[in-house]
């Protein structure tokens, strides 16, 4: 009973979740890792000049091992390695985020107005989602792929509407949860408009959920990014990107398997680091594993 | 009245903590119980008082993690629970399988929550012959068979035995409770709340089911209640806890008419008062200090009216007003038994 | 009736009725209630969880939609009103929540919830003036201005009732609808929050429906009791007639179920047997007879009326009204 009592620290709730988080060991190192992903792709233009570097063929210096002008060797056109992983992140993370952030959006949208609502507009939008659902996410994205263009839009519209049931889903749920709170009552008591209600009350009740949700699946969209583009439905060469790499690589995985672990581990290291950090807000965020 | 006067529970000089990596929380201060056989007593007092956290030492369920025995004993029917080893330091006298035994069989608890006491895919009568037979020797039928007196004995038909919980409405699911709890006649029945959750008729059943099987199997019962109208209804004697301590003792005569502690006195001055409607309600002002910050003093020297600066210096000495009247507070240090409220 | 046309009425609730459809048939959470409330008085409505006081108090201010019937508020008819001419409205009628830690929107600090209701209509458009009010507003429900900044699960469940008590009053409501306002309070913090609402209509003149399961409190706080029993109105008095004279069967075995904190005490209880089911499709029966203790024939085969039998003491009962 007693112990229930919270202690008296004027903390903002965001700012309780930090810290929970800072002492996440692995989080924090994945969040790390993924900070220094992130920068290297920004500022990959100081170090190369994207066309020449990443995308001109120089025939001389082909499938060259590791060595101190190459860290990671050369490709099989004679590519510096590490230059196009570091612009291939650029691909991966900004496809990721643009098709998590759209099927958030849309999900989002979708999902509170169901959760909110309820009834008969619940059941059209629940059974929409559903037989979304029914499709594998891949072979809806292909399925889009085939019919457009494959640039770094049309890739992220893909792979964002196979992901907006599951947001729409998850959103519901969270909305549901918060919806039955005396506090969502008391805004309507208090003449609060529908709107209001939603963004103000619902969604910023139930941003734990789905922020986790959020990290996790920008983890799966980069993986999915890069099946595309190997498969060759996604980002074509010379545009480099992990997926292409790897599919370009495969003929010489015997003797240059170097050309492979570049790309895996680069691709490796990044859904990893996204998963652990989801993992890691859903453990900071979750109330009932305050000590 | 019974000539055993034996004390079926004696807690002495309990002190238990919660320790997270924040702070160290005070959560029972001190505390000395006796309940005697085939009595009742009641132990009052507001969320945070540590009633709870006294019950659950006593079955040795404290939380694990957090909770602490840093002092005291406890004895079950002169059986030692809690004892002192050779250093003076407070340690489990029963291993885990021994707690195990004592449990249900000896002592059985009431929770508050009768929804969540039951497993809900199993029948009522299952569950109530699970603890039969954890604990006596005897066939499945038997217990079975026990199963269904004990059903009846709560007020409810034998052949419900094959019912869920779901089955049943809130107080029908406390009365199983209560028959769970009774099936292997405890010596010791610890009630946590027993009615908070119910509604005031279903409430006045439950407590008229308990005085009479209390009466029946000469049972001791551990009642813990905040509501001062149970007490009278149910208990011989009353325990008045505040923050973790008990500050005032007595008979129910003692507590009620003779009122000593000014904290019982504010607990008594903010019920409305049936025969006068109009009058205006007494609070006591302020809250409960924090568990984790206690104060030097007196615990209540800042809710309290009569407080002086030697409520604030140090703790009040403990004093016997008479032979049951025990009373934590300097306004009575010199043991003289007068209202000085 | 006729005689009570000087009464300032500020409510009328008119043959309210308020169905909930379940998979087992239409649940009869408020069936046919009718009743008035004079302008500052309090009306208490008791009754057992599931009895449909909740509901009551929800529907009439339309955050539940009412199945039928009318709630003439002030003169006016607010179940003809539209959404926005109902949200417009909702500065006069506010509601006190049951539960200080879910009433309570976790994100916002004290001085934010108490705001909103200015900020949404538009009241104070200053922001200046606005930290003027809500700090006024916090000083008259007892709220120390160092908690303006702090965040509702920083603080004990007196605490927070004051900040719901302080978002109600935001709006100087004519009219507050209690749900169980000190029933997750310990006694000594209910004391203080029922003080303080006294405190508050006595100097706002306000008019409340006081509704509880605690009929100590609601004989110590509220003017008039009804006394709610599956969905009905079974029995309405001034309080000191109901609790010296209740007729109702209900009520009198509600009455001697009450556990009073004094030793001296002796009351013959009547303790029911059974308890309350819900009222699914109910027959047109008496829906106590299954419990009363008095329940002859004609219980079980016709519906008591709601009537006068004595001034302002109305009963629903065959045997006994």
């Amino acid at each position: 009973m007693a112990k229930e009592r919270t202690s008296k620290k004027k903390e903002s709730q965001a700012r309780q979740i930090w810290k929970r988080f800072r002492k996440n060991k692995i989080a924090m190192a994945a969040l790390i890792v993924l900070g220094i992903i992130i920068l290297a792709a920004c500022s990959a233009d100081l170090f190369w000049d994207y066309q020449k570097d990443a995308c001109n063929i120089h025939v001389p210096q082909r499938l060259q091992k590791p060595s101190a002008e190459h860290w990671l060797g050369t490709d099989e056109l004679g590519r510096d390695m590490l230059c196009r992983i570091v612009y291939g992140a650029r691909a991966s993370l900004t496809v990721g985020l643009a098709a998590t952030t759209f099927a958030l959006i849309i999900g989002g949208i979708l999902g509170s107005i169901s959760g909110y609502y309820g009834g008969k507009l619940d059941n059209v939008i629940m059974r929409c989602t559903d037989v979304l659902l029914a499709i594998p996410g891949l072979l809806l994205a292909i399925a889009i792929m085939s019919a457009f263009k494959p640039n770094v839009f049309y890739i992220s519209l893909a792979l964002g509407i196979s992901y907006i049931s599951k947001f729409t889903r998850i959103v519901r749920s969270a909305v549901l949860t918060v919806r039955e709170q005396e506090y969502i009552e008391a805004a309507k008591a208090i003449g609060a408009k529908d709107h209001v209600i939603i963004l103000k009350h619902l969604l910023m009740n139930c941003m734990a959920p789905i922020f986790v949700q959020y990290a996790l699946a920008i983890g799966s969209r980069i993986l999915s990014v890069s099946t595309l583009s190997y498969i060759g439905m996604g980002i074509q060469s010379p545009t480099p990107d992990w997926g292409n790499m790897l599919s370009g690589a495969r003929a010489y995985i015997r003797g240059n398997s170097y050309l492979v672990l570049g790309p895996g581990i680069a691709l490796l290291l990044t859904i990893s680091a996204f998963n652990l950090i989801g993992d890691g807000l859903r453990d900071a965020m979750d109330p009932r594993l305050k000590k | 009245m019974e000539k055993d006067t034996r004390p079926m529970l004696e807690i002495k000089d309990l002190v238990v903590e919660y320790r997270t990596e924040e702070e160290t929380v005070q959560a029972v201060n001190d505390i000395n119980l006796t309940i005697r056989k085939g009595k009742s007593l009641g132990l009052v007092g507001e969320t945070g008082a540590g009633k709870t956290t006294t019950a659950l030492t006593i079955l040795n369920l404290l939380p694990e993690t957090t909770g602490r025995i840093v002092d005291g004993t406890i004895a079950l029917d002169g059986d030692p629970i809690i004892t002192k080893d050779s250093s003076g330091k407070s340690v489990a006298a029963k291993t885990d399988v021994e707690m195990q035994k004592i449990r249900g069989n000896k002592v059985a608890m009431i929770f508050q929550d009768p929804m969540t006491a039951l497993n809900p895919i199993f029948t009522v009568g299952d569950q109530i012959a699970e603890a039969v037979q954890l604990h006596q020797k005897c066939t499945p039928k038997e217990a079975e068979k026990r199963a269904e007196e004990m059903l009846e004995l709560v007020g409810i038909p034998g052949s419900r035995k094959t019912d869920y919980p779901h089955q049943f409405s809130g107080g029908m699911k406390q009365r199983v409770v209560i028959a769970m709890a009774l099936a292997c006649n405890p010596a010791l029945l610890i009630a946590d709340e027993p009615t908070t959750a119910l509604d005031v008729t279903v409430q006045a059943q439950v407590l008229e089911m308990i005085k009479e099987l209390k009466e029946k199997f000469g049972t001791s019962v551990l009642m813990i209640t905040h509501d001062l109208g149970i007490i009278a209804e149910m208990c011989d004697e009353v325990s008045v806890m505040y923050a973790g301590s008990i500050v005032e003792h007595g008979t129910l005569e003692d507590i009620f008419d003779r009122t000593r502690h000014p904290y019982t006195r504010g607990l008594f001055n903010s019920l409305p008062n049936i025969k006068d409607r109009t009058a205006r309600l007494k609070p006591i002002r302020g809250l409960m200090p924090d568990p984790s910050n206690l104060p030097k003093g007196c615990a209540f020297a800042d809710r309290c009216d009569y407080a002086t600066d030697r409520c604030r210096e140090g703790k009040p000495t403990k004093r016997m007003l008479s032979d049951t009247h025990f009373v934590d507070c300097c306004l009575y240090e010199d043991g003289k038994d007068e209202d000085r409220l | 009736m006729s005689e009570n046309v000087k009464k300032d009425i500020l409510l009328d609730v008119q043959h309210l009725k308020k169905y909930f459809s379940t998979p087992r048939g239409m649940l009869h959470a408020v069936d046919d209630v009718s009743f008035q409330i004079e302008r500052g008085k309090t009306l208490g409505i008791v009754g057992e969880s599931g009895c449909g006081k909740s509901t009551i108090g929800r529907s009439i201010l339309r955050l539940l939609e009412p199945t039928s019937g009318k709630v003439i508020f002030d003169g006016q008819d607010i179940t003809a009103l539209n959404k926005n001419e109902m949200r417009a409205l909702r500065q006069k009628m506010q509601i006190i929540f049951q539960d200080p830690f879910s009433s309570l929107d976790p994100r916002m600090t004290v001085s934010q919830t108490i705001e909103e209701p200015l900020k949404l209509h538009g009241i104070i458009k200053d922001k200046k003036q606005r930290e003027q009010r809500v700090l006024q507003l916090m000083e008259t429900v007892g709220l120390a201005e160092r908690l303006y900044d702090t965040y509702p699960h920083e603080l004990d469940g007196g605490r927070r009732q004051r900040i719901g008590i302080a978002r109600a009053l935001a709006m100087k409501p004519k009219f507050i609808v209690c749900d169980e306002p000190v029933s997750a309070l310990d006694v000594s913090i209910q004391a203080q929050i029922l003080n303080l609402m006294e405190d508050i209509q006595a100097k706002e003149g306000l008019t409340y429906i006081f509704i509880t399961h605690d009929l100590s409190v609601v004989n110590h706080f509220a003017d008039d009791i009804a006394v709610m029993y599956m969905g009905r109105m079974v029995e309405k008095a001034p309080s000191e007639k109901l609790f010296e004279n209740p007729i109702h069967p209900y009520t009198q075995a509600l009455l001697s179920a009450i556990p009073v904190p004094d030793i001296h005490h002796q009351m013959k209880r009547i303790v029911l047997k059974g308890e309350v089911t819900s009222p699914i499709e109910p027959k047109p029966i008496c829906r106590f007879a299954a419990r009363c203790p008095y329940a002859c024939d004609q219980c079980m085969h016709s519906e008591p009326e709601f009537k006068e039998v004595e001034p302002d003491h109305w009963v629903a009962c065959h045997v006994k009204g």
